[in-house]
């Protein structure tokens, strides 16, 4: 590309400007509202008259959702089973990967097919419910975080980031002397930081984000994830239409309410972001380009 | 890839075969009559007036619908107010309002449901009665005296044959209206009205000239634009038109409506009343009075015209009106008042219809081997049907929430306040005292329902109660084949006749092709449909004798 552009390559790079910018602004919108409705009156956003700047300007909602003891106490259980869910699906998911990538592994396929059989067939929502009753992790943080702590899909990426490592490194390291595990913990582990951020990232962005599981094996709200306080919330304000004839319980959550509890549980994903980002980019495409 | 079938089919017998375990454990359960085994610490001599006390302090166990606007505290005085008078402590397992059904189903599905399951609208019990995991409540209504007495004394045996399945028998205890409560209906800018010298629309057509003088005086803006169209469009319009006409529309369409005339059913959508109602939707839409979108948008496009003053005349209930569109159109247009109609009259005449029967509850299959099940139902009909039980779900502890003044009224006491109807008081009902917490008290006597409505909504309850109850259709209980074969028929046709529907309403296929579109109808099934609803109501009448 010496020399002045070609017209061609100037017309595409107008339109790839144009529909990025569009992109940008259809990604960027929703969540801009969002937070001006978290900081306006209830009326105007009822009226619907609030788009990129708060009308009505408040931040009592601010003050009385973080005075709801609720709130905090599901706050800090989402915590808890991220960072705890995060650290387990990592220690599982890094001993398979690693495992598989060895390609003189005996059995590698059948291994790699029963990992692989799980992405398209599942149990189904009764079984698994009765299979986790019967193992006693209802109503503890287990039922969380260990059901699908291997996904398949961030296996099979880091497998391939793993076969991606020359094979001379760890031979060096078995010559000077490094058992198996020496070699992932000392050799292998320090040169993967990219893949291990991203990874991090996915799990802790689903642990984070996820509700159903929660939904489906806790029965007492101390222990419900905040995501669940927040679908509640949403539910309690949009749900009554479709009933028809209503009871005179679902009274309607604020619009407000609803804004500012998803920018508190927003927040810290957003924090976490530009900071993991620049691994995350790197991270993928080095498990992506091996086949 | 081979090894990997083999490999899915066994995982599918396993599947198989612990769905058959899953199935068999409902069976094994004693003749219904014989409760020799399951009346222990039951009271002997329960009946209407009594308070159930059981005989050693018992605990069940119930799901519990928790709604995020008055979240559940164990030490809610509701509690241990019921432990208090009647000895039973109740044991809840806590659903997020959100997904309630979802997790009815799993844990009913996988057998590990609590023995009380509240909040379940009659029809949702279906699906369940084919796995045996929830008993047939109508063998037992013996134990329960209030429950009788009030279906006896409000006449309520025709509506409750609506839940009867092919069996004979109903799964739902329902919760017990003593009249049709209507709550739905349109709200309309009395301030416009006023400044246009206009009165309160009363009949349909009286609504079509109202909107007509409104559109003359705001000739850019649809003076109606409807809301609640997602996931039916017209949900909430063309089910009160649909009432109006005789037929049936939006919420509350179903492909066979009663004619008690020819007595049999008929398909909704061949009605003359049908093709009425879509010519007077299809005239507001033409001369520019209703929003073409009103079937489209979302309920927040539709509030935020109504609310804007864009709109003038939007669907409403009690609560969206005092919630929603006061406090909105307060900060937006100064000077706005809003009220709710009473629901428009059309050909029917001055008739509301409804069932009786609201949301109520299940039993599991379980509970009735246990030995405290007699004292268990005692307990379900002191709670949910006794005057007793019904003040205490509903208004609370005398003295402490409430106080009836010497004419009999309930009031709050000074520093407690439910829906803003006590504005002073700093305690809330709901969410201090787990009171009216939707679970526990459904339905009741008008007296009671009325005891807890605003002023306004008092007159619009009167203006609605004065109007004459239709009979319920004749319920059709289905066989377990015929229920499949009529989900192949009925959802499709219903799906065809909504899609139609709009595009009669919006204009874009002529009314004159009407006859057409009855044709199309019977030819998608609906003969076959309306076929074997009348055999099985026939059979039914038949066994009825």
């Amino acid at each position: 590309m010496v020399g002045r552009p070609t017209r061609g390559y100037r017309v595409f790079q107008v339109c790839n400007t144009i529909i990025l910018t569009l992109v940008v602004v259809a990604t960027l919108y929703p969540l801009v509202n969002i937070v001006a409705r978290s900081f306006s009156g209830e009326g105007y956003i009822n009226a619907g008259q609030v788009n990129l700047i708060p009308r009505g300007f408040n931040i009592k909602t601010y003050k009385a959702v973080l005075h709801d003891s609720t709130f905090w106490t599901d706050y800090g259980n989402t915590v808890l089973y991220t960072v705890v869910g995060t650290a387990i699906s990592l220690v599982l998911t890094t001993c398979y990967a690693y495992v598989l990538s060895k390609r003189n592994l005996r059995g590698r396929t059948f291994l790699v097919g029963v990992a692989v059989f799980t992405m398209f067939f599942s149990g189904g929502l009764i079984p698994n419910y009765l299979l986790i009753s019967g193992l006693g992790m209802r109503n503890t943080i287990w039922s969380l975080v260990l059901p699908n702590a291997i996904s398949v899909f961030n296996l099979l990426v880091m497998k391939s980031f793993f076969e991606g490592m020359p094979t001379e490194l760890e031979e060096a390291a078995a010559i000077d002397g490094l058992s198996t595990y020496g070699t992932l913990l000392r050799i292998v582990l320090p040169l993967s930081k990219a893949v291990i951020a991203t990874m991090t990232l996915f799990y802790a962005v689903s642990f984070w984000n996820s509700w159903f599981g929660a939904f489906l094996y806790l029965d007492r709200p101390n222990l419900f994830p905040v995501t669940l306080y927040l679908r509640n919330l949403i539910a309690g304000a949009s749900g009554t239409g479709s009933v028809g004839f209503t009871g005179s319980d679902a009274a309607q959550a604020a619009a407000n309410i609803q804004s500012v509890t998803i920018v508190l549980t927003t927040i810290p994903i957003l924090a976490v972001y530009p900071f993991v980002q620049r691994y995350f980019v790197s991270g993928v495409m080095i498990g992506a380009v091996k086949g | 890839m081979s090894e990997l079938s083999r490999r899915s089919m066994l995982f599918g017998v396993g599947a198989v075969a612990l769905g058959l375990a899953g199935c068999s454990t409902g069976g094994g359960t004693k003749k219904a009559s014989d409760l020799s085994g399951n009346s222990a610490d039951s009271m002997t001599a329960y009946a209407v007036g009594d308070r159930f006390k059981a005989g050693k302090p018992l605990t069940f166990t119930t799901l519990y619908d928790d709604n995020t606007n008055y979240p559940y505290n164990k030490d809610w005085l509701f509690w241990s107010e019921v432990s208090k008078r009647t000895g039973v402590t109740l044991n809840p397992t806590i659903v997020p309002y959100s997904d309630y059904e979802t997790k009815r189903s799993v844990i009913i599905g996988a057998g590990s449901a609590p023995s009380i399951i509240p909040k379940t609208y009659p029809g949702q019990e279906v699906p369940f009665i084919a796995s045996g995991a929830i008993l047939p409540v109508s063998d037992y209504t013996d134990l329960m005296p209030n429950f009788k007495d009030k279906v006896a004394k409000w006449n309520l045996e025709g509506d409750l044959d609506a839940l009867r399945q092919d069996d004979g028998k109903y799964y739902v205890l329902p919760g017990l209206h003593q009249d049709v409560w209507p709550d739905y209906s349109l709200a309309v800018r009395t301030d416009v009205l006023q400044k246009l010298g206009l009165q309160t629309p009363t009949t349909w057509d009286e609504l079509h000239t109202v909107l007509k003088a409104m559109k003359a005086a705001h000739p850019d803006s649809y003076p109606m634009s409807d809301r609640w169209s997602i996931p039916t469009p017209g949900g909430n319009l063309l089910n009160l038109l649909g009432q109006s006409y005789g037929t049936a529309g939006g919420w509350g369409y179903n492909n066979a409506t009663w004619d008690p005339n020819a007595g049999q059913f008929v398909l909704t959508a061949g009605m003359d009343q049908y093709k009425q109602m879509l010519q007077y939707v299809n005239t507001l839409v033409q001369e520019k009075l209703l929003d073409p979108e009103s079937f489209t948008q979302t309920d927040d496009q539709a509030k935020a015209k109504f609310t804007s003053g864009k709109s003038f005349v939007i669907s409403t209930n009690a609560q969206e009106l005092v919630n929603t569109y006061r406090p909105a159109l307060a900060t937006t247009i100064p000077g706005a008042t809003v009220v709710k109609i009473p629901v428009p009259m059309g050909p029917a005449g001055a008739t509301k219809m409804g069932s009786r029967l609201e949301n109520g509850l299940m039993i599991t299959k379980n509970a009735r081997n246990s030995p405290d099940f007699v004292a268990m139902m005692q307990f379900i009909d002191w709670l949910w049907y006794s005057d007793e039980g019904e003040v205490l779900a509903k208004w609370g502890v005398e003295g402490v929430t409430y106080t009836v003044d010497p004419a009999g009224d309930y009031r709050f006491t000074p520093d407690v306040n439910y829906v803003g109807l006590n504005p002073k008081g700093t305690k809330n009902l709901q969410k201090d005292f787990g009171f009216m917490n939707g679970n526990f008290a459904y339905g009741g006597a008008t007296k009671l329902l009325d005891s807890m409505f605003s002023a306004e909504e008092l007159v619009f309850q009167k203006a609605m109660g004065a109007r004459k109850t239709l009979a319920v259709p004749p319920p059709y209980p289905l066989t377990e084949d015929e229920r499949q074969q009529s989900t192949l028929w009925d959802t499709p046709l219903k799906d065809y006749v909504t899609q139609q529907t709009l595009k009669f309403v919006l204009g874009d296929r002529p009314l004159s092709q009407w006859d057409a579109f009855v044709g199309e109808v019977k030819s998608k099934g609906g003969t076959s449909y309306l076929n074997l609803v009348n055999k099985a109501y026939q059979r039914y009448k038949g066994k009825k004798g």
